[in-house]
């Protein structure tokens, strides 16, 4: 069977339903782009919903961002092909004609319920994610996989007539079938991750012969409430829970045997560190956990800090060595590690009783087919290739790469790219013309003066409800309820057939107020209203009664009093409902400008981004000239020619017609909200002051250079940091070939007591630069002092490299820091080798300092003040959410990029200016902004101008007004009612909870049997 | 303006008696400010009378009204035409508007729910606090602007009596002795000299001496 | 005898205990059905009056929930709400009526354990102080009257 839409609107493909995937998807369609996600499996989520916690904030984050794209909320913009695969791709960016499979999932997902009666009495036939059995009782992590159905592995039944009797919901397909697909889309985005390394493939870890060596991820499954035992950790062999655990990390990478990779997968040391805390906080003492690495990766934000803790606070203990074998301890299921240490000579062995393998991410064979079928090129190490300059940029024009599959990362570097790469993907959309509220709606039609004519709908929800609910005899009770006309029940009220009854309902029986008897209106209210909105009446004219989550699910045990308590419920909601009227929603205009501060490559490029979009910009500089912090570099680690870049970058910003570059400018003051936001500055020379208005604030600040006063550093010629030394390998390259001899000092002023975090870029730095001096005199004979090398990701060939090439690596504890002295022209550096165990002296021309970036702490601690934005303890901005929002921050409408954020690469920073485009084009979508309509109303009339209002509200928002009435500006107010509640003349009511809908409710509930 | 806090809810039980049709009247003046008497304390109390009444098996007809202002009688005129279908009158007003209500209405019960307390401020949310006595002769000007006799227990006119004891009166640590803040405040404004300068002994007649008192404004009358 | 099966409204919080009651349905915790819930924006959004009238008109306990200590949505409806709650119990207290039929809590919204407990240990609390002495009034009186006319 075969399919083919010629898509009038443009749509963007995004393959592979992970977090990449999903996020760029919400990105795209919160901008009101149009979206095809595709997913090889029958659920997206992708790896993340294996896990039981995400570091560093240990929690589920999966929870909260699944249900924004379940079919309930999702925007009509995302259109979701499960058990999918593209198959073939021509054309060109802009419009290519793509085809996909989809394997036959034997149910029908609009009839589907998830209610589990199949996979009760033919479990053999039904396909669900290990450990997320949603009907599980404990399992919380992930209850509802999206689209909340299930799929029939038909090969495997027997029973295929009873199964499809089996169905409440009439949905299983016997015959469904292999589908091709054609559509043409604009741009593609590949989301489509990374496996994790199989270590049975290596003997001697043990990896599938003792059932007690397990990988990360499947420790992750045994310690989570919806895994396979439930929560308990217990060890395979024999269920008992360990005592001493042990983590080996780097199995399988940076390694140069059979089945071995070279590259650092970059999250393993973070996740080790995260499981043994977490396994350290179930259980304290009871279990020992060791970990034993060869260089704690803690690079990212605030990640040191993690670390630190994991050894302080929880008691891990940390043993630097990489054993070479896990041995089984017969008799019985135990295992010993042999390993050696620098502290003691020879073999220690201890036994262990579990042992995981911290094991990295691969390529998949898959999705090397698919980079051959798209034509993208892939990197030595078979990853997606992009430029330095252009982070989620294939070879191929139209065609974007995010979170793994590009390199190996953490869910909050991944969730960057893929809003980088949905910025990317729309420049091949049409900009939208943005969605205003009333798009496409009906008239409303005018309700007031009519008597309540009130429907109810109760939802039968599958089993959900009328598994403990008597639906009929709550549907025939409800029909006697004063002002009710209609009352019928609604079987999946949320599923698109019961919403169009609802609303044909509404029309045919004239209905000016309807009831729904449904889960929750925290989930659904929103459906609900949009349905009846559709239908030509007010949004507010709706109740939804929660019989689901408030009542089915927690009564179930007691139908008759469920019953009961539903008969109330809906009594509550038609008496509070046909107190309600409709309300009006308060809008305003979006301002479409931004407001990008800083000048640097993360400024710049946000400024671009949005600038070919056709938004306004205005990009505020505090100093004299466009480049910040890269004005101080010259190549990066891939040897490019990094001021090159700038001067393009500057150029074409100066140039852009959309962009108004503000040099010398000084923020000043700031007021507003979310497309409303004004901020002033002081702009030089004269310092006269000057208001901006704009919608978006872009966050751009930079970070600086650190030049601690260490080491001789300005106080003897042979001193320098890495910056000096880029600049003198550019320009006096024949003085640099002289030098015989140079000692590199690693983390100074990083990772110590006063600034505990890592400068992340540091490591790279010196490789990069010890390979151009070797490039210049091979002879060189370079030292790097070090205390863990975290040359992360695909920098790890470079550290293979200069190790290759003779560089000599020593490494140092922070209590035992090498020492310098003056030597004439040259510098006497001191340290004590690990290896030998004795101190060295080695009298150096040079003596180079890694000395990396700090924060701009006056700075950000000023602009903190003034628009009220949060930071870190070291000074740098802070994100919203570390995982979900790493580039929104806590004040809505404000978006940070680049070092300001944290230490990073121009890479890194250009992937995070781009990101923060696709954000703001989220947010500046629309063309209102809607203030909602649960505001404080003031009854001019009955205000006694008491201040009451005036002094209780926790905003300071009511104001006594020159007619001698309090009055409260519906923009500024956050609809708590605080006010209406204290009000002693009873003057205030908030729209939406006034007293009689409230009191009316109780009406409802309370009225007495006369 | 005038403060006033709500009787206990036994006294007012006590006087409406059994009598079931209620018209509980509340002002949008000053007890609405202070808390007392507005409409908000009206339903309150029209909910803890109902259900008092309940309780002991009877329901009351209580009918809620507040009136922008209860001592002025184009306001109470709004009562008229609910006034017989009550038993009795509850007012939530000071003690002016209540008898305002009795003027026009002489031949209905009518209880007040609340007791009048003093002319006071408000010293924060929540919080009233005595500033005036209506003495009918001001002598703010005299004492740097702090009033000895609505302030000072004993309304002495000549500084402190012996009781004063680190600013605090001996009446309770929590009231101020008033000659200690006039005396502050004298001292703020650099007149301390003023203190020297003996009040007269004060005319009286002014204040209840000369009976109750009326304004009258010729050109307005 | 049939045992007596209290009414109970509670006023929750959208941000946390109304949140925390889906949690607990989330969790197929098992609490007393007499608890019915009104949904507000905010435990400060509760008016004196709302809690007197739902006494008034007969429900047996009344809670209102509201965000942690220091977590409120609002900054502090929370703490104005513990304050109303406590007026309403002396206004309670005049009257003879046992002011523990209402109750102020707190939770955070993923409670969902905590809200079952409270809905729990409440509707025991009030279904050993008996009917709200207010409706028992009535009905006494109606029953009283209805065997009058029955003689």
């Amino acid at each position: 069977m075969t399919d083919q839409t010629t898509d009038q609107n443009k749509t963007v493909l995004v393959i592979g339903g992970g977090v990449g995937g999903i996020k760029a998807a919400m990105d795209l369609s919160e901008a009101s782009q149009n979206v095809l996600l595709i997913d090889k499996a029958a659920a997206i989520g992708g790896l993340m919903t294996q896990l039981d916690r995400t570091f560093p904030t240990n929690n589920c984050d999966l929870c909260t961002i699944s249900p924004r794209l379940s079919a309930g909320s999702r925007q009509q913009h995302i259109e979701l092909l499960p058990l999918t695969q593209l198959t073939g791709l021509s054309g060109e960016a802009g419009n290519f004609t793509i085809t996909m499979t989809s394997a036959p999932r034997y149910i029908d997902l609009e009839k589907c319920t998830a209610c589990g009666e199949c996979h009760k009495k033919y479990p053999e036939c039904v396909r669900f994610n290990p450990g997320l059995d949603h009907r599980a009782p404990t399992c919380m992590r992930y209850p509802q996989a999206t689209p909340q159905a299930f799929s029939i592995d038909m090969a495997a039944c027997k029973d295929v007539d009873g199964l499809v009797k089996v169905c409440p919901a009439n949905a299983i397909l016997r015959d469904d079938t292999e589908k091709q697909h054609t559509r043409t889309v604009s741009s593609v985005i590949l989301a489509t991750g990374a496996e994790l390394f199989d270590p049975g493939k290596l003997d001697h870890l043990g990896h599938g012969r003792y059932p007690n060596v397990v990988t990360g991820l499947e420790y992750e499954r045994i310690m989570s409430a919806s895994g396979p035992t439930l929560g308990q950790l217990v060890r395979p062999s024999d269920g008992k829970q360990p005592t001493r655990v042990a983590w080996i990390q780097c199995a399988g990478s940076r390694g140069i045997n059979r089945e071995d990779v070279s590259y650092c997968s970059s999250v393993c040391c973070m996740y080790a560190l995260k499981e043994a805390i977490v396994t350290k906080e179930r259980f304290q003492d009871d279990i020992e956990t060791t970990i034993f690495y060869m260089d704690m990766r803690t690079f990212g934000k605030d990640y040191e800090a993690y670390y630190q803790r994991a050894k302080d606070q929880y008691g891990v203990r940390m043993v630097r060595c990489r054993p070479h074998s896990i041995i089984p301890d017969q008799p019985g299921d135990d295992l010993a590690i042999s390993y050696a240490t620098d502290a003691g000579a020879g073999l220690t062995t201890e036994k262990f009783d579990m042992v995981v393998l911290s094991t990295g991410f691969r390529p998949t064979a898959a999705a090397t087919q698919l980079a051959a079928t798209l034509g993208i090129e892939l990197n030595p190490h078979h990853f997606a290739k992009t430029q330095s300059f252009q982070p989620v940029t294939t070879n191929k024009p139209g065609i974007y790469v995010c979170g793994v599959f590009e390199s190996p990362k953490d869910i909050p570097e991944t969730m960057v790219q893929a809003s980088a790469a949905a910025c990317m993907a729309s420049k091949h959309l049409p900009r939208t013309n943005g969605a205003t509220e009333s798009d496409d709606l009906p008239p409303e039609r005018d309700v007031t003066g009519e008597e309540p004519r009130i429907g109810v709908f109760v939802c039968d929800c599958g089993q959900n409800i009328g598994g403990a609910i008597d639906v009929q005899s709550v549907v025939a009770e409800a029909a006697k309820y004063p002002n009710v006309v209609l009352s019928e029940m609604s079987g999946h009220g949320c599923g698109k057939e019961a919403l169009e009854r609802i609303q044909q309902m509404v029309v045919e029986k004239n209905l000016n107020r309807v009831v729904i008897g449904a889960c929750s209106p925290r989930t659904h209210e929103e459906l609900f209203q949009q349905t009846i909105r559709q239908a030509g009446l007010n949004k507010y004219l709706v109740a939804v009664a929660n019989i689901r989550d408030q009542n089915a699910w927690v009564h179930a045990g007691a139908p008759e009093l469920a019953t009961a308590k539903a008969k109330k419920q809906i009594r509550m909601a038609v008496f509070g409902v046909a107190e309600s009227g409709p309300l009006k929603e308060y809008l305003l205009p979006m301002n479409k400008e931004i407001l990008v501060l800083g000048g640097g490559v993360a400024g710049m490029n946000s400024a671009l981004e949005l600038a070919d979009r056709g938004f306004k910009v205005f990009l505020a500089e505090r100093n004299g000239r466009l480049g910040g912090l890269t004005a101080l570099v010259r190549r990066n680690l891939e040897g490019d020619d990094v001021q090159a870049f700038l001067t393009q970058l500057v150029d074409r910003t100066n140039a852009h017609e959309n962009i108004e570059v503000i040099t010398n400018a000084i923020v000043v003051d700031h007021q507003g909200m979310p497309g409303k936001f004004t901020t002033g500055f002081q702009i030089g020379p004269r310092m006269y002051y000057r208001a901006i208005e704009h919608g978006a604030t872009v966050m751009a600040t930079g970070a600086l250079a650190r030049r601690p006063n260490q080491y001789l550093l300005d106080r003897h010629k042979a001193v320098m940091t890495q910056l000096d030394l880029d600049s003198l390998l550019e320009d006096q390259s024949a003085q640099v070939s002289e030098w015989q001899s140079l000692v590199m000092i690693q983390c100074v002023g990083s990772r110590t007591a006063d600034n505990p975090n890592c400068s992340r870029i540091c490591c790279q730095t010196a490789m990069k630069n010890a390979l151009r001096l070797l490039d210049l005199n091979p002879d060189m004979r370079i030292f790097v002092l070090y205390r863990d090398m975290r040359t992360f990701g695909f920098s790890e060939d470079a550290y293979i490299e200069a190790r290759r090439r003779g560089v000599i690596f020593v490494r140092y504890e922070s209590e035992t820091p090498p020492q310098a002295e003056a030597a004439g022209a040259q510098v006497a550096v001191r340290f004590t080798d690990p290896i030998l165990g004795r101190p060295v002296e080695v009298t150096a021309d040079r003596l180079v300092l890694s000395t990396g970036l700090m924060a701009d702490d006056e700075t950000t601690e000023d602009l903190a003040a003034i628009f009220h934005l949060n930071r870190t303890e070291d000074g740098y901005f802070l994100e919203e959410h570390v995982k979900l929002k790493p580039v929104d921050m806590s004040v809505p409408g404000f978006f940070v990029a680049g070092t300001a954020h944290s230490p990073r690469t121009i890479r890194d920073s250009i992937t995070q200016a781009q990101a923060v485009a696709a954000r703001v084009q989220a947010l500046l979508a629309r063309n209102t902004i809607n203030l909602g309509a649960t505001v404080a109303r003031v009854d001019a009339t009955k205000c006694a101008t008491c201040l009451a209002c005036v002094r209780a509200c926790p905003y300071q928002v009511p104001f006594i007004n020159e007619d001698r009435s309090s009055e409260i500006d519906p923009a500024k107010c956050h609809g708590c009612g605080i006010c209406a509640a204290e009000c002693p003349a009873k003057a205030i009511q908030l729209s939406r909870f006034e007293d009689e809908p409230i009191l009316a409710q109780l009406e409802g509930l309370l009225e007495r049997i006369a | 303006m005038i403060t006033a806090e709500r009787k206990p809810l036994a006294e007012i039980i006590d006087c409406i008696g059994e009598n079931r049709r209620i018209l509980l009247v509340g002002c949008n003046e000053c007890v609405t400010v202070c808390a007392a008497g507005g409409r908000k304390e009206v339903a309150t109390l029209a909910s803890a009378l109902q259900m008092n009444s309940m309780r002991h098996g009877k329901t009351l007809d209580i009918r809620e009204m507040t009136l922008e202002r209860q001592c002025d009688p184009e306001y109470v005129e709004q009562l008229a035409p609910f006034i017989d279908q009550a038993d009795v009158i509850v007012s939530m007003a000071c003690g002016c508007g209540v008898q305002e209500v009795v003027r026009r209405f002489r031949n209905k019960r009518i209880y007040p729910a609340v007791n009048t307390k003093f002319m006071g401020a408000s010293e924060g949310p929540g919080v009233w606090a005595e500033r005036c006595h209506g003495c009918g002769n001001c002598l703010l000007g005299l004492t740097g602007g702090i009033c000895p006799i609505a302030r000072c227990s004993k309304s002495l006119m000549n500084g402190p009596c012996g009781g004063s004891s680190k600013g605090k009166c001996e009446i309770g640590s929590d009231v101020d002795c008033v000659w200690q803040l006039i005396w502050d405040r004298l001292k703020e404004l650099g007149i301390e000299d003023q203190y020297e300068n003996v009040i007269m002994a004060k005319d009286w007649s002014t204040e209840r001496g000369g009976g109750p008192r009326k304004i009258v404004r010729e050109d307005l009358a | 005898m049939q045992t007596f099966e209290p009414v109970i409204v509670a006023f929750c919080c959208h941000y946390c205990a109304y949140t925390a009651a889906d949690m607990a349905g989330s969790m197929r915790l098992s609490y007393p059905a007499n608890v019915k819930i009104v949904r507000v924006p905010c435990s400060g959004k509760v008016d004196t009056i709302h809690m007197m009238k739902a006494l008034e008109k007969g429900a047996d306990g009344v809670l209102v929930a509201g965000c942690l200590d220091g977590d409120c949505h609002f900054k502090n409806g929370n703490t104005k709400a513990v304050r109303r709650v406590a007026l309403v119990q002396e206004t309670l207290k005049e009257l003879g009526i046992e002011p523990e039929r209402l109750s102020m809590v707190t939770m955070s919204a993923g409670m969902g354990t905590r809200f079952a407990q409270i809905a729990t240990d409440f509707t025991e609390e009030i279904r050993k102080l008996g009917p709200n002495p207010v409706c028992a009034g009535i009905e006494a009186k109606a029953a009283a009257g209805a065997v009058a006319k029955a003689n």
